[in-house]
């Protein structure tokens, strides 16, 4: 372990030594990738395939293509081809997870502390991943508005955000805002909610506050634009904080929802329903396999972790089989991180629903295709097909297998991650004396 | 000729010398009233510092020339031969010293009490240290000024240093309050004082326990008291037009002490720590389009395309300590020491290469550090006459004082420096200083 600790350090000083170069992350966003067998997830596979990137698109899919003039061609000897990852439920990049000190925090907003100087983007690359939803945590009935971004490893914070994808905002229920696994400290008292019901009723009376600010607002724009209005006129006071409300509300923010028990998911089912909010995806959702039917008919997906249920009460109930029987229920269902460094092998993680009773194909799009769906960027990436955004990543064998590894990962034509190079680069580093120079 | 003196004692010289001595004694009382009460009012002598080398940072250098000084001001600055040398006026031989302007470091918190010093002793039980509640240190009225104690010890190694002038900046809280500037001429506050207030100083804090305690909820907690602000003056104008049939609005202290620097275009000062919180910052000054300054900045060099686009003035920190949150700081000691001793001592000279104007200050740093790494910044590319303007006629401009400071040019405050060897020279020592017009000599190092 210590030795693996040691060596993600060298690796990681390797980089900021590329950093200062950076040669090889400016491929230019041309590519021929030759001979590899392409997992499509939308289409069949294509063994001994070729793919031609032009400008970060995927220009051609076939086989013995030529490329222009001066692209770049990696041969990948028949190694496994597939989209780049999409984690669509973690919090790295971040300046910032929570905004703690209160139980309704809409007004912040993670695309403002976006932090690209995150060494967690580079531990995401070395796994293929090449896009994130990355969140405000898990503390508040109401944390923030997230953001969606792509792996740009050394490109500066705004020219990450992924602006075509839904905007959203993060609900959380139970334990964590309940604060129940807390410590209470003497003197300060616990803060509301402490129970499911207090949190349920706080939704709704945020809500009602927003409607009510809404109407004022209405109020106020309709007496401007009136024949005589009013001389003493004045706008209402901007609240933040209503502000984004209403903007779930108005259906421009689409609400992802922490939620661990059956319950609590139907009562946010119920409240979506009362105020005529959309809900994106319940995150974790341990319980999902309870009411497939409730969530199909709303047409919810889940957003979940493969195994690691029980960890504490509300995970109890907890099973192995949810992602695969909930996909089987016919909801959409993705395979999330939540993690720094699970983020390197959601591959894996995926790769465990096989055993669950999911097929290879259907357990590859656990990562990919749904996972854009749910971000609302399956247009542009997800899948291996002309005209989508050239994120990929290329493996040594099925990524599904559990001996496979990441071998290079490619966002927009751009090669972010290369194994192969990097060991190079570490070998030659580590024969310098003193290691780096 | 005795008697003839006694004569004269007793018929005449007596009255005349008792009158003659009660007004030396009414004169000298007056005298001493007047010089406790009006302080630097007082009239200070003239002085003539001659056959000097002359750095005047307006003007090319003048390799032997006069500096004419009267009562605080600077009289005339010329060639030797140019200028004359007033009769009444001490002349100092300064053959063989370099004259600098004084240097002005626009952003320090000096002669405050250290958190440390102001906490109160810690309670008896760890229990009660948790009841006890924790009140938020938003004190946007704050007037760093009354809380300023200044030191006559702290005043003396700034002046070895070089440093004449000071910004005074509140450190506590997201509005942390208003920041004053110093002249370093004495250990008296009123005496010193050359701008109050300054500006409002903001920094992206995050304090535990209080809202807001994170990156996002600070900057949601600016844009609502920004916006907050923009309406409490729209309903205050209102009111004073026409109160009838309005509401009054709700006196808010808060909002009160805002009003001068978001509708009336104050400076503020935003205190950027790393490079995204520069982002952040020039993002909230288009938004609001606030009259702001940017300090800290010690990653500056890593966004200076926007910066040079957004034509913000800024306060760049000698500091080279690499940021929590920058990569450099997050792959162990090696790298951090690396960067800090190879990468951040650039940000100067990469600013300079791409013509972004900044000052530099000693913000973080000790009198010690602030000689070493401006040697440092130097030894990485900054061109020596550009610090040297970095530190004078820059944050002169910054602070609004070009008039008054920030070169040696006839009219300006007497604030200078006389060093042997050149400034930013290993071996240079400063061995005389004079701040509004006061001479302080001092010993060589080593000697």
């Amino acid at each position: 372990m210590r030795e693996k600790i040691k060596k993600t350090g060298l690796l990681l000083s390797l980089l900021v030594f590329f950093l200062s170069s950076a040669s090889w992350l400016l491929a230019g966003g041309d590519l021929l990738i030759k001979n590899a067998t392409i997992l499509t997830v939308t289409g069949n596979t294509i063994p001994n395939g070729d793919v031609l990137v032009i400008n970060g698109v995927i220009k051609q899919i076939g086989q013995n293509l030529t490329a222009p003039a001066g692209v770049r061609i990696i041969e990948a000897n028949g190694r496994y081809l597939m989209p780049g990852i999409i984690d669509t439920h973690t919090h790295i990049a971040l300046s910032g997870t929570n905004e703690g000190t209160d139980a309704i925090t809409p007004e912040v907003t993670m695309a403002e502390v976006v932090n690209a100087d995150d060494t967690s983007i580079f531990t995401a690359l070395s796994g293929g991943v090449t896009m994130v939803h990355t969140m405000h945590g898990s503390a508040n009935v109401i944390g923030g508005t997230n953001v969606v971004l792509k792996l740009k490893w050394g490109k500066p914070s705004e020219e990450l955000i992924v602006k075509e994808a839904y905007p959203t905002l993060k609900f959380a229920l139970g334990e964590n805002v309940k604060q129940s696994n807390r410590t209470l400290l003497p003197g300060r008292p616990q803060r509301y909610p402490a129970t499911r019901m207090g949190a349920n009723a706080l939704i709704r009376s945020e809500l009602m506050r927003a409607k009510d600010y809404m109407a004022a607002w209405d109020h106020y724009e309709q007496l401007k634009k009136s024949k005589n209005p009013p001389a003493n006129l004045l706008p209402p006071r901007k609240d933040l904080r209503l502000e984004t409300l209403a903007d779930l509300l108005r259906g421009k923010l689409i609400a992802r929802c922490h939620a661990y028990v059956a319950p609590e998911m139907i009562e946010f089912l119920n409240l979506s329903r009362e105020f005529g909010f959309k809900i994106g995806a319940f995150e974790h959702a341990w319980e999902a396999y309870k009411i497939t039917n409730e969530l199909k008919a709303a047409g919810v997906g889940i957003s979940v972790f493969i195994d690691s249920w029980a960890y504490k009460m509300e995970a109890a109930e907890g099973i192995a089989y949810n992602a695969a029987y909930c996909t089987q229920k016919g909801l959409l269902v993705s395979i999330n991180s939540d993690s720094g460094e699970r983020i390197r092998r959601l591959f894996n993680e995926a790769g465990k629903s096989v055993k669950y009773g999911l097929t290879q194909d259907e357990a590859l799009k656990l990562i990919t295709i749904n996972a854009a769906k749910q971000l609302g960027v399956d247009r542009l990436v997800g899948s291996i097909e002309v005209g989508k955004q050239a994120d990929l990543a290329l493996f040594s064998q099925h990524p599904m297998s559990a001996y496979t590894r990441c071998e290079m990962t490619i966002i927009e034509g751009d090669v972010y991650f290369d194994r192969e190079a990097l060991l190079k680069e570490r070998a030659a580093a580590s024969t310098k004396k003193g290691g780096l120079s | 000729m005795n008697k003839y003196l006694k004569k004269m004692q007793s018929a005449f010289v007596r009255p005349v010398a008792m009158v003659f001595l009660i007004i030396v004694m009414v004169v000298m009382a007056s005298s001493l009233v007047s010089s406790a009460e009006a302080g630097s009012q007082a009239v200070k002598p003239a002085y003539a510092l001659v056959n000097c080398r002359i750095f005047p940072v307006a003007q090319p250098v003048i390799e032997k020339g006069t500096i004419v000084i009267r009562d605080g001001l600077i009289e005339a600055v010329g060639p030797a031969e140019k200028v004359q040398i007033p009769e009444d006026a001490e002349i100092i031989e300064a053959n063989g010293l370099n004259a600098y302007p004084g240097l002005i470091s626009a952003h320090t918190n000096l002669f405050l009490e250290t958190k440390e010093q102001s906490q109160t002793a810690a309670p008896e039980d760890y229990l009660a240290a948790f009841s006890q509640p924790t009140e938020p240190k938003e004190l946007p009225w704050l007037q760093i000024v009354e809380k300023v104690k200044p030191k006559k010890q702290t005043v003396e190694a700034y002046h070895r240093i070089g440093i004449t002038t000071v910004v005074v900046a509140p450190h506590e809280g997201i509005f942390q309050g208003q920041g004053v500037v110093l002249n370093l001429n004495s250990d008296q506050v009123n005496e010193m004082v050359l701008a109050q207030p300054w500006a409002l100083h903001i920094n992206f804090t995050t304090e535990r326990g209080v809202y807001p305690s994170s990156p996002m909820g600070t900057l949601a907690f600016l844009r609502q008291k920004f916006f907050d602000t923009q309406h409490y003056s729209q309903h205050l104008q209102r009111y004073r037009q026409s109160p009838q049939f309005l509401k009054r609005p709700e006196y808010d202290p808060f909002l009160e002490a805002l009003l001068p620097f978001v509708i009336d275009k104050k400076p503020i000062v935003f205190q950027c720590n790393n490079l995204e919180e520069i982002k952040r910052a020039v993002k909230l000054i288009k938004e609001f389009k606030l009259n702001a300054v940017l300090t800290g900045c010690n990653e500056a060099w890593r966004v200076s395309q926007q910066l040079k686009s957004a034509s913000i003035p800024l306060l760049v920190t000698l500091d080279f300590r690499p940021p929590a949150s920058s990569v450099y700081a997050q792959q162990g000691q090696a790298t951090r020491e690396k960067a800090e001793k190879e990468i951040y001592p650039a940000n100067a000279s990469n600013l300079a290469k791409e013509k972004i104007n900044f000052s530099l200050t000693s913000f973080g740093l000790n009198d010690t550090n602030f000689v070493k790494n401006l040697r440092a910044a130097i030894k990485a590319g900054l061109p020596a006459d550009q610090a040297l303007r970095a530190l004078t006629i820059e944050p002169a401009r910054t602070l609004g004082l070009d008039k008054q400071l920030g070169s040696l040019e006839p009219g300006k405050i007497a604030n200078l420096i006389l060093t042997k060897g050149e400034l930013f020279d290993e071996k240079t020592s400063i061995v005389k200083v004079m701040v509004d017009g006061t001479l302080f000599t001092y010993e060589e190092k080593g000697q």
